[in-house]
């Protein structure tokens, strides 16, 4: 599918996730389409995040060597999903961090996030699937209290739409 | 195999679309003709364009020696 021509300046990016506790998490077609995706960015999915942070591939290899040998190999093995750590103020009452805390607590809860970009007119989605892990809380006195975890994307299981 | 159970294959998977597709075979043609009739960005419309990579569609032209005739002789 063709980008908006209009990329990048001017547009603010939200994140969405699924919602129920037992969610069916998108296929991978479904991942790409808008159709199906604009479904789960909507306003009651809204994870408040205090920003965005990096997704997309992380570098992984596997290394052999023999010992003795002056060679060893470096063989790629996969272009692992990059994991993402999610700084949110901790408000016990938000269903949707909420849920975050109980898939943490589960482990293999896999559900879709939709990661949306828009100038107000064209918006540009980023759809996959993960898994939360390690949910904490920091209640420091001395700042607002807040909560990080992390997204672990499953592997393939991304997409791209638009509504151009 | 049946391009009905290829889309729904594609449509209903986990893995990687390129993957799946590439060890479906169906009849270029027909992936042809459905993605002219399928709506843009539906979810077939998706599992189309994969299948087309894999099975692309190309008209051949008819090629008519000129002298077939004469070749045989």
């Amino acid at each position: 599918m063709a980008l908006p021509n209009k990329v990048l300046p001017g547009f603010s990016a939200t994140l969405y996730c699924q919602p129920s506790a037992t969610p069916t998490a998108l296929t991978v077609a479904n991942l790409s389409t808008y159709a199906s995706v604009s479904t789960i960015a909507v306003s009651g999915n809204l994870l408040p995040v205090e920003s965005i942070p990096a997704f997309g591939q992380d570098d992984a290899s596997a290394t052999f060597a023999v010992a003795g040998s002056r060679q060893s190999d470096i063989i790629p093995t996969q272009s692992k999903p990059t994991s993402m750590t999610i700084t949110a103020a901790w408000n016990p009452s938000d269903p949707n961090l909420l849920l975050m805390r109980g898939d943490a607590y589960n482990g293999t809860v896999d559900r879709t996030f939709v990661i949306s970009a828009s100038d107000g007119t064209n918006t540009i989605y980023y759809a996959f699937n993960g898994r939360v892990s390690e949910f904490h809380i920091d209640m420091a006195p001395n700042a607002e209290a807040k909560c990080t975890f992390s997204i672990h994307p499953r592997g393939n299981q991304y997409g791209w739409s638009n509504n151009t | 195999m049946i391009l009905d159970q290829a889309i729904e294959e594609l449509v209903s998977t986990y893995q990687s679309l390129d993957a799946v597709a590439s060890r479906l075979v169906v009849d270029a043609k027909e992936v042809a003709d459905a993605l002219e009739k399928v709506t843009f960005g539906s979810v077939e419309h998706v599992a189309l364009l994969a299948l087309q990579k894999y099975n692309p569609f190309t008209t051949q032209k008819e090629t008519i020696k000129p002298n077939a005739d004469t070749e045989q002789q």
